[in-house]
């Protein structure tokens, strides 16, 4: 006979149905909306097709540039004890909980040309607002702490022993890292920074305030939306969802799903 | 050659302080003591794993103290082997060859894979390895660059007793063949007795006793050494004089060292028990009584050794040839090793009174 199910259970598999249907909703309901013809027709947008080359591209170099400057810090994080490193480590996470548009100002206020940086850089030719470099800088403040938090996480997990021995076999200190830690590490770091790039093909906040034009995807469907309603927005809505269901598989296939502790 | 002096080392709230050791070219030393008593960060500090606070580390006649791990040469086997999870046996045992031609490189693995019996082992992924496969790989893994230092942290604790006993065989004719000077941490004694020249027991950081394994086993110099390595029996007490003291001087009138004084007959208290010792001095102290020392008969008989008393058995615990008796003799609680046979024919059981003789030069006074 099967056991009689308590009502905890029945209440905690309801609760969570009705979380789930709440987010996988709206996603299945935009993939609906759009038909094969009208997704085919976005593609051959070509004002739609430039702005995705764009957010692929500034999403790339921004991820790029995460993980060239993200994993050394995120292996100083893991690795070593320096004064302030508890400050440092919640410094690079703070972008997390900041509202987009906030980082979006302040990054205005940083980078612009009459601040002190931003006239620097701009001196050299590096000009950041209403240019292709603002949005990769919006894209790297939001998305920099996923590289950095996976990455750390990923360092923590190999021990620090196995690092040791190599360096007692013969190897320096980068040769030990190279050879050891970052291949153990790997498919974390490589799974934070594919969730990096997904979140900077998703940004908006903060590239809305700091380059409007040229646009990226989610600001050309903010557009649309604004200016010729929904159906104008969802064909290329369902192109950006589509691109991120792509991610989702990708780093489902690259973390292994950890043990259900019973 | 290994020496080490008066090396400090922190690491965060944990510190090594002033740890002198010597270990000569082609000796095994062994450091020994309880968990957190600071072994392995010392053997770490050996390596160049950890930056020193204060002393030298002197390996082959050099100061390596600011040398990196790299530079010092020395083959190292953690605990829990850490072999590398992402590459085979090979490749393990051939990570330090990366300078030779890959013929080399593969005849040196092949040699000390048949060194240490792991030849067939070679081409498994080292996550399909026995405890005692892998200890095996990690040492062959840390001899293949021919180090004339091998540093080995606990290699026997992760392993059961019947493995660790072959690999305790294997690594003193290993030792013996290759002529690497090993230094080697361990909380078991017994790795001391039977693998080192020399032993350094290490408690809360620091040295607490130095010497040749018997050495210390024989003469403990304090009841936490006493006690650590299993000596046996530690009575606190007290140690009266039998008869006149001599003078704790020099023919020059200067006070004598602790080990130059003269010795005298005395008594030492302790609960209802008093044996007859030999000191050298008197006051509070400690009477170490070795298992073996204590002679069991079932009537006393009249002569030597000095001291005689009767005690009951309390518990037997047998081993696989001698059996621990526990007695409680006058109050105090102790424990005599005698042969299984020996039990057998002096009918131990629970409860039985027997007489319990030892010599007074046996008792060890700290």
């Amino acid at each position: 006979m099967a056991p009689s199910l308590s009502p905890w259970t029945v209440a905690r598999w309801l609760l969570a149905a009705a979380l789930v249907l709440f987010v996988a909703g709206p996603m299945v309901r935009l993939l609906l909306e759009a038909s094969p013809a009208s997704l085919g027709r976005a593609l051959a947008d070509p004002e739609l097709a430039a702005s995705l080359w764009l957010t692929a591209l500034t999403a790339t170099v921004a991820t790029v540039v995460g993980v060239v400057l993200g994993v050394p810090l995120a292996y100083l994080l893991a690795r070593t004890t320096f004064p302030g490193r508890r400050l440092v480590a919640g410094l690079v996470e703070l972008p997390v909980v900041i509202p987009h548009p906030v980082a979006g100002i302040a990054l205005l206020l940083f980078l612009g040309r009459h601040s002190a940086v931003g006239g620097a850089l701009a001196s050299v030719g590096l000009e950041f607002v209403n240019h292709v470099p603002g949005i990769v800088a919006g894209m790297l403040f939001v998305s920099a702490p996923i590289v950095v938090s996976a990455s750390r996480e990923a360092f923590r997990g190999v021990d620090p022993k196995l690092e040791r021995v190599a360096r007692t076999l013969g190897d320096s200190g980068w040769q030990a890292f190279r050879r050891i830690t970052l291949p153990l590490a790997a498919r974390s770091v490589v799974a934070g920074a594919v969730l990096a790039w997904a979140r900077s093909v998703s940004e908006f906040g903060s590239i809305v305030i700091l380059t409007y034009n040229p646009k990226v995807a989610s600001i050309l469907i903010y557009d649309r939306f604004t200016l010729f309603g929904l159906p104008a927005a969802v064909p290329a809505a369902a192109l950006l969802l589509l691109l991120a269901l792509g991610v989702f598989v990708t780093v489902q296939v690259l973390t292994p799903e950890p043990a259900v502790r019973r | 050659m290994i020496r080490l002096e008066r090396v400090g080392v922190r690491l965060g709230r944990f510190a090594v302080q002033e740890v002198s050791l010597e270990v000569p070219t082609g000796g095994y030393g062994l450091v020994i003591g309880p968990t957190g008593a600071g072994k392995t960060t010392l053997l770490e500090a050996v390596a160049g794993h950890v930056p020193l606070t204060s002393g030298r580390v002197i390996l082959r006649d050099t100061d390596v103290t600011s040398a990196p791990p790299e530079a010092r040469r020395v083959g190292f086997v953690y605990q829990h082997y850490h072999l590398f999870p992402h590459y085979t046996v090979r490749e393990n045992v051939g990570y330090g060859l990366r300078r030779l031609s890959p013929h080399d490189r593969d005849a040196r693995v092949q040699e000390v894979a048949r060194l240490l019996g792991i030849e067939a082992l070679l081409d498994r992924p080292v996550l399909a390895l026995s405890g005692g496969e892998q200890q095996r790989s990690a040492l062959a893994r840390a001899l293949a660059p021919r180090p004339s230092i091998l540093l080995l942290d606990e290699p026997f604790a992760a392993v059961d007793p019947a493995t660790r006993r072959g690999l305790r065989h294997e690594l003193r004719e290993l030792h013996e063949r290759e002529g690497i000077t090993t230094l080697q941490v361990t909380h078991d004694f017994e790795d001391a007795m039977r693998l080192g020249d020399i032993v350094a027991v290490l408690a809360d950081g620091k040295v607490a006793q130095v010497g040749r394994p018997e050495e210390v086993f024989q003469r403990p110099n304090s009841r936490f050494v006493a006690e650590f390595i299993g000596t046996g029996n530690v009575l606190r007490g007290v140690i009266e004089a039998a008869g006149p003291i001599p003078a704790p001087l020099h023919g020059d009138g200067t006070l004598a060292e602790a080990e130059d004084r003269p010795r005298f007959p005395a008594r030492f208290r302790s609960g209802g028990l008093t044996l007859e010792v030999v000191a050298d001095r008197v006051g509070d102290g400690f009477a170490v009584l070795r298992p073996t020392d204590l002679l069991l008969s079932v009537t006393e008989h009249p002569g030597p050794p000095r001291n005689h008393f009767r005690a009951v058995v309390r518990r037997l615990e047998h081993g696989s040839a001698i059996v621990l008796v526990h007695l409680e003799a006058l109050g105090v609680p102790l424990v005599a090793a005698v042969m299984e046979s020996t039990a057998g024919e002096l009918r131990l059981a629970p409860g039985v009174t027997v007489s319990v003789a030892v010599k007074a030069t046996a008792v060890h006074l700290i």
